[in-house]
Parts: structure tokens; C-alpha cells; sequence
């Protein structure tokens, strides 16, 4: 199911399957927040906003504005 | 003046001469590297 | 220097990069700042293998070359100019074994500018603990480098990292990526303008904006090799790919995690840490041990301080000539200084604190749980620790900003903090309340008093939210901010280097804005001890000849108060009294406010001293003083309830702390900020008294 990392739940992973370059900093993307990878988002702080990930072994927190320029396939549990 | 004066005013005037040069001398040594493309 | 060989050590952030340097360099380490801006600079030496000398440069941790801070991009500029004083022979890339795919990238990046590089791979100690494995010989060939496998916690490794260190001659300056390879056309034409440059140099330059003293860059400027930042953008990102395909190719065969027996600590203390409610009550928890400690935990250490300062200037009056070097060193110098290492127990404190905070991790934490409060206001999620830290001293908060890493939000933290009620106005806050106040109880239960104490320290922090929202709008953001913050693993921190960092703010504060207090200091006595014409130093027979006669101590109050009120600051005192008249105040207070700059608390002293009660500690007396005094103009009690609303409005909004200046300069790198800090607030406090005693009066 496409998405992006904003809409995703606590726990929930996804994979990168696309995302808005011009609105992601470069930063992100050394992370290892690249297309093919496996992100799980672990926490989302009380107001909703920042969003705590784990992506390619690195546990960052971003902003729920970058968040939504990410595009996500969900990893059923099947296929885990 | 008496020699306690004397030196007296003489750790004054070099207490303004450090504040001084610390005011003037530091534009001196500033790049302008407010503008390094950084944040 | 000759002979020493120069070092750098680079590393992602949290990789233990500063406990290497610790280990290398002990005591001999050395912190200043780069030339014109704000970013640390963190050097020390160490003794290497035959007696060869090492100079180590500390650079700022950094995920990667491309530079998205000016902390970061101190690390491209150095590494990029070969004429630097610091441009190192050997360069050591230090990484965290749990973290080896992300922290390999910056690696592979500073390989690629043929640098001789040795990988640091650190944390070994926790190798088991999560399973991994590495096999060190097919990563050395792989990665054309060295690696040595270090624990800076147990202090394993460091010496076959010296070894390595010394013999950095016999490292291959073989690239891992070639940059070529990014996109293949656009470089071969690089290579044919430039053929005497590294390839991935001039690339750099290119995409970066930082300013590097190279000709090349305005020569490559306006060529056709300039592109568009939405094209470099999409280079990078495909440069980014392909690092990590040669990362992730080179660890699937040289490094394997047994995850059955990896343990994280991690994710089950951030369930709690994070938490929707817990988070927050821990947090409010720490905050509270944090100001707990700078405020009651302070008071013994500081008690000794004020009286061992008292003891020696008594001492040096005792045992010198009485004349004007005595009264000099005694009230000038000593108070000085006095007033500078008093601060000390705070600093300490508080820095022990947010060592622990930043070595554990938990730091990042807060970051994560504030940002939504404090992103409106300009401010970081680390602004917090300052701000509260405010409420008992703005010196020792001021210099916590420095782990904010965007420039801006500490800029505005730093401005902000002092609005916060700090200890110093609470003795002129007590007495004036106790003046103007009723004793009366809300509902019985509630005094006024208290309450109106509480509402001042409310006021303080709206202050500081108020004036980081207006600086938020006024200050430009030069680049759009992103947010990206790391969420380190959970560490026991090293006590070495919480003690050495402690050891280290304590050093800066006292060299750095102690100098300039002391200076400050000197003037002001010059200030209040001399006054123009004869009035001053004929103070004793003035008053003999004006008064009744009084015994000594009588008499010693009122020469004092003549005298102060003759000096120069007794006269600045007078002459601004036109301009205070407005806000309800008489000359006398002007003095007293004048005072106040040396330190707040200064005003009650002063006031004593004026109304020839100089001599008493008493406060009861001196309230009973203050509250006896009319004005001869009005006819009505001086400390009228609209006079003293307005003073306690003022203090609690003007800038009256030389310490707070010196120390914004210092952290600012700049006079600019504490003259606007000191006119701006002062401007403020002026314009909320006026208006509250003309309303009030």
C-alpha cells in the first residue's frame, strides 16, 4: 500500500520507494534515507511532530513537514 | 600624588586600555564569515 | 612547529570521537575558537612512538563532507586547503562499530581526497554484546586503509593507533569511489579543464558554497561547469547511492551481525524516555535536579567564596598603607576577582549536568520532546536546559547554548535567557515587595507576597518567549533549516571526559570573561571613588562642618554617603535623574541603578549606603530606612507603591549584569549582541516602568 512516512503508525515499516529531492535535505538522504530502503517509525512525539525513524541502521528524528515528502510501501508483517 | 596613587591609576587607565583594545582590535580579525552558506 | 606530525580526527557525531582525543591528548589539550566565527576549536598534542610529537586538531563531528552547518563546514575548509597551518598528514576517521554502514560514508568521502587515512573503528567493547563480527583484514584491503579497533571506554587499541599513526607514511592514497563515476561525461570535461586537481576536489568546490580561499572556485564560477542547485542536488544524491552500494557491498562480506544475541537497551529506554507522558514527567524531573543544584547546591561553595574574598580584602587593608592602591586591590581588584570565581560553583555544576545529558544520549531525547514547543520561538529543543538554568544565573546558562549546534537558535537563546529571573534580583525583589506589598492572604491561603514573587518570575519568562518570537521575525534565516537529529544509542557517560569538558568551561569563563569583568570591575571602583573637584576628597571636614557632631561610626556612614554622592557615579546618578523622574524614582535611586551594572544586588548596599546606614547588614533596618524616606519634592513617601511596582518592572527587564555582557561577547564572538542585549532590554524596562507609574502613581 502506497503512502508516505507521515501517515505511517507507531511500529509500522515501510519501504522508500520515492521522495520530493528538492525538499528532503541532503543530510537525510547520507542517513541512509534512500529508495529501496527499510524504514520503522518508533515514535511520534505528543504533538505529532517530530517523527522518530530508524532507517538503514540510523535513528533520526525528522519533522512531520519532511516526513509527508516521503513516499512509502508498507511492509505487510507477512513479508518481514 | 603619593606612590600608591601613582600606581593606583596606572592599573585604571591599563583596565580602559585592555576593555578598549578589546572592543576595536576584535573587527580587526573578523572575516566576514557570517555568510559561510551554513544552517 | 618542525618535526610534529599533524593530525586530524574526523568522525561522525557520538562515535566517542572526543574520548580518542581525550585518550591521545590528556591535559594538553587547548580551546579557542576559528577565527571570526563561533565554531570550537579543540587542538592538543601527544606523544607518539619514537619520540615523535603529535599535533591532534579535534575537528567537529560531522555525517559528512557536504557541509550543512558552519560546524561542518570547518571540516570541508581545512581539508580542502593544503596551505592551511592544519591541513594534516594523516588524517584519522574515527567510527562507531554499531554504526559502521552510515559512519563509513564520510570515510569513503575523505579517502577520496587522497588524504594518508587510518579507520578508527571504536566501541569494540560492544562487539559482543550485539553480535558482530568483523573481518579487519578484508576491510583494511577493501577500504585501501589501516584499521585500528579501539575502546575508548576500556582504553584498548590506542596504542596500535599510534603505531599506525607514526608509520602513516605506508598508507595508500587509493580513493575507494571514483568520482568520476557519478556521472561520468560532466567529470571527464572536470578532469580535462582541471588535469592537475583531484577530481572529487574540484567537485566539492563546486557543490558546496563555503568560501575556501582557492583561485579555482572563482575561476570554475561562471564557467560552464556551474550548475543549478536542484542539479547538484540530484548529483549528490546519486553520489550519496553510490557510496553506499560500495559500503553495503564491502560489510556483506566483512562484517556479520548475529542478531539473535544483539540486546537493545535503546529502543526500551526510549519507550520510557519518549513517552507521550513520562517522557515529559521525567524530563520536568531533571530539569528541576538541574536548577535544584545551581541554586541551593551552589549556595555553600559560593558562601566560602564571598567570605573568603571579604577575609582577603580585610587582610589586604590590614597589612597595606591605607591610600589609593590599598582601597584599589582591596575593593576593586579582590571584589573583582571575587565576583568572577564566585560563579564557579555554578558553572561546575551545571556543566556536570549536561555532560552527563549530552554523553548519555538522553540530550537528543529532549530535543525530540521539545521541538514542537520551542520551534515557533526560534529556539532549539536544547534551549530549555538554558533557559531554566537562568532562573538562577544567566552566566552559567548563557554558556550552556553552546550545544545547540544551528547558530541562530543559540544566537536567540543567548539573547533571550537573561529575561528570566535570576538569584541576583531577588534581594531587591524581596525588599521592595515587603515595602509595597501587604501582608494580606488570599482566600487565607495564598500570601500576596509570595504571589506577586511568583508573577515576577512568570514575567521573566514571558519575556524570553516574547523577545525570541519578535527575534524569530526579525532575524533573517539565511538558508531554510532542516531538522535531522540523530538519536544516539544510550551510554554510560566517561566520567574522564564529563570531568575534562567541566575543567574546560570553568577555564573558558574564567580566562575569557573574567578578564573583561576584572577590567570592568577596576573601572567601576574608579568610578565610585573619585568624584571631580574637592567635594570627594574633602568629604570627612564637609560633613564635620555641616552636622551635629557624630561618633565614629556615625561618621564614617556619612562621609560614605557623601562621598557617593559626589563621585562620578553619584553625579551620573543626579544627572540622570530628569529621565528616571518620569518612572518614579529620585537621584538616590539613580545611583543605586547605576550600581546595579556591577551586579544587581549591588542596589540594596547602595541604598544603605546612601541613607548613611552604610555600616549595617541589617535588612530590617534598611527596610525600616527605606520606607522612612520622602521626597522632598512630592512630600510622599519615596517607596510608594507605583514607584516600586515600577522598580520591580525594571529590574526585571533591564540588562544590569556586566557578567551577562562579558560573557555574551565571549560566546558571540562579537560586542555587537551585548550592546543590543544591554540597549534593547534597557529600552524595554525603561518604556513597561514609565508606563506602570504614570497608570500607577
Amino acid at each position: 500500500m502506497k503512502t508516505t512516512l507521515a501517515a505511517l503508525k507507531k511500529g509500522q515499516k515501510a519501504t522508500i520507494t520515492d521522495f520530493n529531492i528538492d525538499a528532503i535535505p541532503l543530510k537525510l538522504l547520507e542517513m541512509g534515507c534512500l529508495p529501496g530502503n527499510v524504514v520503522e517509525l518508533l515514535q511520534i512525539a505528543p504533538l505529532g511532530d517530530p517523527l522518530y525513524i530508524n532507517v538503514n541502521d540510523s535513528h533520526v528524528a525528522i519533522r512531520r513537514e519532511t516526513a509527508l515528502e516521503i513516499d512509502v510501501e508498507l511492509l505487510d508483517v507477512a513479508s518481514l | 600624588m603619593d606612590i600608591q596613587s601613582i600606581i593606583a591609576y596606572i592599573l585604571v587607565a591599563g583596565a580602559a586600555a585592555f576593555l578598549v583594545k578589546k572592543i576595536f582590535f576584535k573587527k580587526k580579525k573578523k572575516k566576514d564569515c557570517g555568510d559561510c552558506g551554513c544552517n | 612547529m618542525a618535526g610534529s606530525l599533524k593530525i586530524a580526527l574526523i568522525g561522525n557525531p557520538n562515535t566517542g570521537k572526543t574520548s580518542v582525543f581525550n585518550h591521545l591528548t590528556g591535559l594538553n589539550q587547548q580551546v579557542g575558537n576559528y577565527p571570526g566565527i563561533t565554531v570550537e576549536r579543540k587542538t592538543g598534542s601527544c606523544k607518539l612512538p619514537g619520540i615523535v610529537k603529535g599535533n591532534i586538531i579535534d575537528l567537529p563531528g560531522t555525517y559528512s563532507l557536504n557541509a550543512s552547518s558552519m560546524d561542518e563546514n570547518v571540516v570541508i575548509e581545512l581539508l580542502l586547503n593544503k596551505t592551511d597551518k592544519d591541513y594534516p598528514d594523516v588524517a584519522v576517521v574515527v567510527t562507531d562499530v554499531e554504526n559502521l554502514k552510515r559512519n563509513l560514508l564520510l570515510f569513503t568521502q575523505i579517502k577520496d581526497l587522497e588524504i594518508p587515512t587510518i579507520l578508527a573503528i571504536n566501541m569494540a567493547d560492544r562487539m559482543d554484546k550485539k553480535g558482530i563480527s568483523l573481518d579487519i583484514p578484508y576491510l583494511e584491503s577493501r577500504l585501501n586503509t589501516k584499521i585500528a579497533l579501539i575502546s575508548s571506554r576500556k582504553g584498548t587499541g590506542i596504542a596500535d593507533l599510534k603505531e599506525l599513526i607514526v608509520n602513516y607514511k605506508s598508507l595508500s592514497t587509493e580513493p575507494c569511489l571514483h568520482a568520476s563515476s557519478i556521472d561520468p561525461d560532466y567529470f571527464n570535461k572536470l578532469r580535462k579543464a582541471f588535469p592537475n586537481e583531484l577530481l572529487y576536489k574540484l567537485w566539492l568546490l563546486i557543490s558546496q558554497d563555503a568560501n575556501f580561499g582557492l583561485s579555482h572556485k572563482t575561476e570554475l564560477m561562471g564557467t560552464s561547469f556551474t550548475k543549478t542547485r536542484a542539479d547538484l542536488k540530484r548529483l549528490q544524491q546519486k553520489e550519496t547511492i553510490k557510496r553506499y552500494q560500495f559500503i553495503n557491498d564491502v560489510l556483506k562480506v566483512g562484517q556479520v551481525i548475529d542478531t539473535s544475541k544483539a540486546k537493545d537497551l535503546r529502543a526500551r529506554l526510549d519507550r520510557v524516555l519518549t513517552h507521550k507522558i513520562f517522557g515529559y514527567v521525567i524530563f520536568l524531573g531533571i530539569l528541576m535536579l538541574i536548577f535544584q543544584s545551581i541554586f541551593s547546591w551552589s549556595e555553600l561553595p559560593m558562601g566560602l567564596i564571598e567570605e573568603g574574598t571579604a577575609w582577603l580584602s580585610n587582610f589586604v587593608l590590614g597589612n597595606m598603607a591605607p591610600g589609593k592602591l590599598s582601597d584599589l586591590l582591596a575593593n576593586g581588584v579582590i571584589a573583582g576577582i571575587g565576583g568572577v570565581v564566585i560563579f564557579i560553583p555554578q558553572i561546575a555544576f551545571l556543566f556536570l549536568f549536561i555532560s552527563l545529558l549530552e554523553e548519555s544520549g538522553y540530550m537528543s531525547r529532549v530535543v525530540f520532546l521539545m521541538d514542537r514547543l520551542m520551534k515557533p520561538f526560534g529556539l532549539s529543543g536544547k534551549s530549555v536546559v538554558p533557559l531554566i538554568s537562568g532562573t538562577a544565573c544567566a552566566i552559567p546558562a548563557i554558556m550552556a547554548a553552546r550545544n545547540i549546534e544551528n547558530w541562530r537558535e543559540r544566537l536567540i537563546t543567548i539573547l533571550v535567557t537573561p529575561f528570566t529571573t535570576c538569584s541576583a534580583r531577588l534581594p531587591v525583589y524581596i525588599i521592595l515587595i515587603s515595602l509595597i506589598i501587604p501582608e494580606t492572604k488570599l482566600a487565607g491561603i495564598f500570601s500576596l507576597q509570595g504571589l506577586t514573587l511568583m508573577a515576577l518570575y512568570l514575567l521573566g519568562f514571558l519575556g524570553a518567549i516574547l523577545s525570541a518570537w519578535i527575534l524569530n521575525k526579525i532575524l533573517d534565516a539565511k538558508h531554510k533549516s532542516f531538522f535531522v537529529a540523530e538519536m544516539p544509542n544510550y551510554k554510560l557517560p566517561l566520567l574522564k571526559n564529563v570531568g575534562l569538558n567541566v575543567l574546560e568551561k570553568t577555564k573558558a569563563f574564567v580566562y575569557g570573561a573574567g578578564k573583561i569583568i576584572l577590567a570592568l570591575s577596576i573601572i567601576i571602583w574608579f568610578l565610585g571613588s573619585h568624584g571631580p573637584g574637592d567635594n570627594f576628597s574633602n568629604a570627612e571636614e564637609i560633613v564635620k562642618g555641616q552636622q551635629r557632631p557624630l561618633n565614629p561610626e556615625e561618621l564614617d556612614d556619612a562621609v560614605a554617603a557623601y562621598q557617593l554622592e559626589h563621585s562620578y557615579i553619584g553625579i551620573m546618578g543626579k544627572t540622570i535623574e530628569p529621565v528616571i523622574r518620569p518612572l518614579g524614582y529620585d537621584w538616590k535611586i539613580g545611583v543605586a541603578i547605576v550600581s546595579s551594572f556591577a551586579a544587581r544586588e549591588v542596589f540594596v548596599g547602595t541604598l544603605a549606603t546612601i541613607y548613611n546606614i552604610g555600616s549595617t547588614d541589617n535588612e530590617v533596618t534598611i527596610r525600616e530606612r527605606m520606607d522612612s524616606e520622602i521626597d522632598p519634592i512630592t512630600g510622599k513617601k519615596v517607596f510608594n507603591f507605583a514607584t516600586g511596582i515600577s522598580l520591580l518592572l525594571f529590574y526585571a527587564f533591564a540588562m544590569q549584569c556586566i557578567s551577562t555582557l562579558a560573557i555574551t561577547k565571549k560566546e558571540t564572538n562579537s560586542w555587537k549582541w551585548p550592546l543590543i542585549q544591554l540597549f534593547g532590554m534597557s529600552a524595554f524596562a525603561y518604556v513597561v516602568s514609565l508606563i506602570a507609574y504614570q497608570l500607577l502613581k
